[in-house]
């Protein structure tokens, strides 16, 4: 019996005692299974196991105080409102929103937080950690640390990207359906049902094996996003211009302009191949969108309200802006969080298939398939990448589960 | 309290506490109340009394977002406060039973009603199932429902409201209990069906001499049903007399005002005699796509300044005539006047102004008043969007259309719907109208989802505006009791087809219309006696929907024969 053990017992069974005295019925049905747990465990598994246990909640109990007070925090530095609405999340919330919050300051000071560049090759391949590298060298030698840093910052800047071009395009078309009906409707809905019954995988894989390769240089990434910025201003310019020709030539104008410096600026950001990426990932989650937009907007639109706004004589432009967006909004924000995890994991997995971000760019999808072969070895290397994708997911869910929760209107 | 028997529940000091904004707000502080067996206790009070929450109280439960926080309950030698959650719930449905408001929103839609009736009985082990659905059809015989044998074996859906309600009361009856609890079974439905439900209601808690608590906030209709009456402020009791001390000598002031509601009464105005009136519908036939004729040749005029009340049970076609007259529905024939001249049909071809003389407001504020806007934008938006308003004196405009509803503007300007009292909000509703500075409103039912004091206050601000702003009504609604007070002129209709029309004065003297007269005698009276005497006039079975498929639609119109 060594020190460890008998701390152990005690520490479970004093607690245990205690939560039972102070009648704390799940507390004491939580610490005495565990002690009773643990008897077999000791027995079983040793010490070892013992220490594994007392680990693992220790690292529980950490995540806990760590999220606890980053809640703290947030409520004390936002505003009245805002603090009200934090006040509600259950820690589970504050863990996913400390956990953005740190990939967040990782993929945006990446260069200064790295301290290897993503492509420079500093030792001899699968190095094991050292004092220079935290967690070894990849198959080509390079600091995976750094990697694991700058790839925060290409994977999710990408999901980001993707996600919020879906969205735009969805969304809109969402709510100009609801609020049109009729054959464009129709026309919409059909659309979105032949995207959807493509499996998105082998569909975006088909996508990437047309424009991938000799296609993807910045002349053909131009027009393509181009073409998709005017789609999406065309439906922008639908709902606001309506029957009026004027409005029509101006709001086609401006959309021209917007489209062009839209292209522009995305090729700034992203290389070629990239922008392929981003815009076959809004083209297929873009009809989940119009599907949810659709329905939601729909049940806003045949409120009391907004027949009223309609007798006043108030324009779409007004109805969707003002009237249905506000009353969807909660449902679509739950929505985003929850699309960009399935973005950030198809482009992970296309990373793994090879059709996704491009080497020499740090990528968590291609690191794992990179550095695969480490398993056979008994190396976790390859895990690490994995793990960041997985806790980002994670993350993320914790935050849209608080946000679903709320904007179902449930109280205490 | 003519039957002193043994109490069969005791509150005593009862105080509940409600969360809201991260603090316990007390809602009951210090109730005290005493049922005995086979008694009737009605409660009433204004919404936010904390009738329901008492109701709830009296099974032991506590709705999300409640506590109890003092006080005992004790049911038949039972402490509620301290039980198990298991052993209140072996009470719950057996011994104490409750029946809701809206019976269409409580039954479940996807099971048949005698499935949901025999689900108790079974639960609980007190009968089989062919026992439980032979006596499921007995109660339903007890509470007149056509078809007995039949009308278990149908959907929710395929039941009409006031014979859901009826089939819910029977569901509660099921297992016998000791105790009802009624949440006002009544509210949503029309005076001829609610005459149904109460007479059933009220034979069959005699029968199994049921002790029961009827919440409601319809005085007239609590004098019928209760045998005492407690009156409820603010979870705060008021008063508590037997019915008949509690009608003739109410003791409180504020039970006196609550008695004192009825009274108010605009005086009668007459046409002009020379003119041409603000808005006529002319032979008006309407239908919603591809559906039944809704309206049949319907046609009356309504003058400047003049309020004209269309009355008649749901489904009569009186929200579909106000859809014709701002444009929803264009009519199949027929047109509406303006000022003699013809509105476009469809509201998308009519100007900004024909689209500003002719408002609406809305019979529920919840869903008339977007939830994610402030009342700063709600009022101003109509001001800004037909006056071209903008900064201060938009800003001045809300403010002085707040002070016309009496609302402090400082206070209001920057919150949302969902912060206001149901008499708040149709306030809001009703400075949006005005906010249009139109010549005429169309008010659906404006007062029927609000309380008698609240639906007062209503009444006098929009006779007050009109008033002082010359504005003409087309008043929905169902309670006459609304039309006595507020209209000049009065339209009732049937079946989309106009049956009678003239100023009010004419309308509430004999001879009427037999449909007239059907609606007129169905309003509950302030008598306790009058439901007793009701039925005893018409028998038993011609009440409500019978009554209203026994009118001859081809009856010469005041003949007076049924009168």
């Amino acid at each position: 019996m060594s020190v460890f053990v008998i701390i152990y017992y005690t520490l479970l069974l004093g607690a245990s005692c205690l939560a039972a005295y102070f009648n704390k019925r799940s507390a004491f049905l939580l610490l005495f299974s565990l002690t009773l747990v643990s008897f077999v465990l000791g027995i079983v598994g040793g010490v070892g196991a013992l220490r594994a246990v007392a680990i693992a909640a220790g690292l529980l109990a950490l995540a806990a105080m760590v999220s606890y007070a980053f809640r703290e925090f947030l409520i004390a530095i936002a505003s009245h409102n805002m603090a009200k609405e934090l006040r509600t999340a259950p820690l589970t919330a504050a863990f996913g929103m400390f956990v953005i919050f740190t990939y967040a300051i990782a993929g945006i000071f990446a260069p200064w937080i790295a301290p290897f560049g993503e492509a420079q090759v500093i030792s001899s391949a699968f190095a094991p950690a050292d004092e220079n590298m935290l967690l070894g060298a990849d198959q080509l030698g390079r600091d995976m640390f750094s990697r694991i840093i700058y790839g925060a910052r290409n994977t999710v800047a990408l999901a980001l990207a993707g996600t919020v071009l879906a969205f735009t395009l969805g969304a809109m078309a969402g709510l100009l359906a609801a609020t049109t009906g009729g054959y464009f409707d129709q026309f919409l809905g059909r659309m979105s049902d032949v995207i959807m019954s493509i499996p998105s995988l082998i569909f975006a894989l088909l996508m990437l094996s047309i424009f991938g390769g000799e296609l993807a240089n910045d002349t053909t990434s131009f027009w393509l996003l181009t073409g998709f910025a005017v789609l999406v201003g065309l439906l922008f310019v639908t709902a606001v211009a309506e029957g009026n020709v004027m409005s029509w030539i101006i709001g086609l104008a401006i959309m021209v302009g917007v489209a062009v410096a839209f292209a522009g600026g995305m090729l700034v950001i992203f290389n070629p191949s990239e922008i392929i990426l981003v815009l076959v990932v809004a083209v297929i989650y873009s009809p989940r969108v119009f599907r949810l937009t659709r329905a939601v907007a729909g049940n806003v639109v045949v409120m009391d309200y907004i027949e009223a706004a309609k007798l006043r004589g108030e324009r779409r432009w007004y109805l969707i802006r003002r009237e249905i967006l506000p009353n969807s909004a909660a449902p679509l924000v739950a929505e985003f969080g929850l699309e960009f995890c399935f973005v950030f994991l198809l482009i992970a997995g296309l990373s793994f298939l090879g059709l996704g971000i491009q080497p020499p760019t740090a990528d968590w999808g291609s690191m794992v398939r990179e550095n695969a072969t480490l398993i056979s070895f008994g190396e976790l290397t390859p895990l690490i990448p994995a793990a960041a994708i997985a806790l980002l997911t994670v993350a993320v869910n914790f935050v849209v589960d608080w946000m679903l929760y709320r904007s179902s209107g449930l109280k205490v | 309290m003519t039957k002193k028997k043994d109490v069969l529940l005791k509150i005593r000091d009862l105080k509940i506490e409600g969360y809201s904004d991260e603090t316990w707000v007390p809602i009951i502080k210090g109730v005290d109340l005493t049922l005995h067996r086979g008694e009737v206790m009605g409660l009433i009070g204004e919404s936010g009394a904390g009738k329901s929450t008492i109701g709830a109280a009296c099974m032991g439960y506590a709705r999300d977002g409640t506590r109890i926080s003092n006080g005992s309950i004790e049911f038949d030698g039972m402490e509620l406060t301290t039980a198990t959650e298991a052993d209140r719930r072996m009470l719950r449905g057996s011994r104490i039973a409750y029946v809701a408001q809206s019976a269409a929103a409580s039954f479940n839609p996807a099971h048949k009603i005698i499935d949901q009736h025999t689900e108790a009985p079974l639960q609980y082990r007190l009968k089989k199932r062919l026992e439980a659905q032979e006596d499921a059809m007995e109660l339903y015989e007890k509470l007149r429902l056509p078809n007995p044998q039949e009308i278990g074996f149908r959907y929710p859906h395929q039941v009409s409201g006031g014979q859901l309600q009826r089939a819910m009361t029977a569901m509660a009856m099921s297992c016998r209990p000791d105790l009802i609890i009624f949440d006002e079974p009544t509210t949503a439905l029309d005076v001829t069906t609610q005459i149904e439900v109460l007479a059933a209601i009220r034979d069959i808690v005699d029968e199994f001499n049921t002790a029961a608590i009827y919440i409601t906030h319809d005085l007239a209709v609590v004098a019928q049903m209760a045998d005492t009456i407690k009156v409820l402020l603010k979870g705060e009791e008021v008063e508590e007399a037997p019915t008949k001390e509690m009608l003739d000598n109410p003791q409180e002031e504020y039970t006196k005002s609550l008695w004192a509601v009825r009274s108010f009464e605009s005086p009668q105005k007459q046409r002009p005699k020379d003119g041409v009136p603000l808005i006529s519908v002319r032979h008006v036939d309407a239908a919603y796509t591809k559906g039944e004729k809704i309206l049949d040749d319907v046609s009356f005029d309504i003058y400047e300044g003049m309020t004209v009340a269309v009355v008649g049970e749901s489904g009569s076609g009186k929200s579909t005539t106000a859809r014709v007259i701002t444009g929803l529905l264009p009519p199949m024939k027929g047109e509406v006047l303006f000022k003699g001249t013809p509105f476009p049909p469809d509201y998308r071809n009519r100007t900004k102004d024909q689209l500003r003389q002719c408002q609406m407001i809305y019979q529920m504020a919840d869903t008339a008043l977007n939830p994610k806007l402030k009342i700063s934008e709600l009022i101003g938006r109509p001001a800004q969007f037909y006056g071209g308003l903008k900064g201060v004196a938009l800003k001045n405009r809300v403010d002085a259309l707040l002070d016309m509803i009496e609302l402090e503007p400082s206070q209001y300007y920057n919150r949302y719907p969902t912060e206001l009292s149901g008499g708040q909000k149709q306030r809001i509703g009703i400075a949006r109208a005005l906010a249009a500075e139109p010549s005429f409103i169309v008010c659906d039912e404006v007062t029927s989802a609000l309380d008698q004091l609240v639906a007062e206050g209503i009444l006098r601000l929009l006779d007050r505006l009109q008033r002082d702003l010359n504005l003409a009504y087309m008043f929905i609604t169902h309670d006459l009791a609304t039309v006595r007070s507020i209209a000049d002129e009065v339209v009732v209709m049937q079946h989309g087809k106009v049956v009678e029309q003239g100023p009010k004065d004419d309308m509430f003297t004999p001879p009427h219309h037999p449909y007239t007269d059907l609606l007129l005698s169905s309003v509950p009276e302030m008598d306790p006696n009058w439901l007793t005497t009701l039925l005893e006039e018409r028998g038993i079975d011609n009440v409500g929907d019978a009554a209203a498929a026994r009118l001859d639609p081809k009856d010469p119109k005041l003949t007076g024969a049924n009168a």
